[in-house]
């Protein structure tokens, strides 16, 4: 199963990319990006109150929330949001204790794992390169749609010296570019609590769909 | 240092500026200037209306609010957008009303390190009472 783990709509500050669009273009190029679904990671917010299963059954992928948060080690996402977890963080907080966020999203039921970790200013190897490594890291982004050269080359080096499992998420913005990036899984994922368990405990991979365009 | 924003200064009115009358003359030239043909934006008349995005150019006489957060340094930014809600089409013989309120304050981190952004929000209301847009303008600080 394959799911683009990292996308922002019309709710995040920045995109104005609307949900039913990001279908769209994953239903016209199906054989381009083989998605099965999206996990939409809005910025510094989580709305409990979204549904979306109108346009899940409307184009036949899945669609689940998460969001993405800032930290003092940079920007992280965390899956499995529940009440517990935003009534424990304030997800507005653009300084959030990242080694807090990550044990007690842990704790809460929840995952909650470092994005762009190469990205300057708000990646993890910026801050491993001043501070001490944080502990409970499962996973990072190892590929990101939204990189520079370099940034993800930086996240090799990471994860082959801290063994952290990696994942790939696009960071769409923009309509054109949903599942350039995305993560492979083993298993069927059904749900939010699926995803939190397969990413804790399960296997999976990035892929890079950027390379696949047709000749 | 973390911003402290005070919630309470939210939505408050801070400015009203009235604009107009409108004549036709200024929603054919804009539209012209846009290079719209149409004929609903371009040929006097009854059935005239102004463009859409002719809404963008009224505004309040102050820029911003006194009660913006210290910490804010407003001569370092730029314009990072606008969001526009359009309401009923303006008409030639309107006069435009802008009610400008604070509309959010908040903060995030890029590449490049931290940023506040502002958002002020233009109500636009014609003589008649109704919404003519909402227009949200998003300035971004250092």
């Amino acid at each position: 199963m394959i799911l683009d783990l990292h996308l922002h709509s019309e709710l995040s500050d920045d995109s104005r990319a609307p949900v039913e669009a990001y279908l769209k273009i994953l239903a016209r190029k199906r054989d381009e990006r083989p998605l099965d679904g999206i996990v939409l990671t809005e910025h510094r917010q989580f709305d409990p109150t979204r549904d979306y299963r109108a346009l899940e059954d409307a184009y036949g992928f899945r669609i689940l929330t998460a969001a993405e948060v800032e930290t003092d080690y940079g920007h992280v996402l965390v899956y499995g949001v529940n009440a517990d977890i935003v009534a424990r963080f304030d997800f507005t907080n653009v300084r959030l204790p990242a080694q807090e966020l990550i044990t007690e999203v842990a704790r809460l039921g929840g995952i909650a794992l470092p994005c762009h970790p190469g990205r300057p200013t708000v990646g993890l190897c910026a801050h491993y390169e001043t501070k001490p490594p944080l502990e409970g890291v499962v996973a990072v982004e190892a590929l990101n749609g939204g990189s520079r050269r370099g940034e993800d080359a930086r996240v090799a080096e990471l994860i082959r010296s801290r063994g952290y499992k990696a994942y790939g998420g696009s960071d769409s913005h923009l309509v054109s570019f949903v599942g350039v990036c995305a993560t492979e899984f083993d298993a069927d994922i059904r749900s939010i609590d699926d995803l939190v368990r397969e990413l804790r405990d399960g296997s999976y991979r990035p892929v890079d769909f950027r390379q696949r365009r047709p000749a | 240092m973390a911003l402290e924003i005070d919630s309470s200064i939210l939505g408050q009115e801070f400015d009203r500026a009235v604009h107009g009358p409108i004549t036709a003359e200024e929603l054919i030239d804009f539209a012209k200037a846009l290079g719209e043909t149409r004929p609903e934006y371009v040929e006097p008349g009854p059935g005239l209306v102004g463009h859409p995005t002719y809404c963008v150019r009224y505004r309040g006489a102050k820029f911003y609010p006194d009660t913006l957060p210290k910490g804010i340094n407003i001569r370092t930014g730029f314009d990072a957008g606008k969001d526009i809600e359009l309401g009923v089409p303006v008409r030639a013989g309107d006069t435009i009303e802008v009610r400008c309120t604070l509309h959010e304050v908040y903060e995030k981190t890029g590449r490049s390190g931290s940023m506040v952004f502002v958002v002020i929000r233009f109500t636009l209301v014609n003589q008649r009472g109704e919404t003519v847009a909402i227009v949200d303008n998003r300035f971004m600080h250092r």
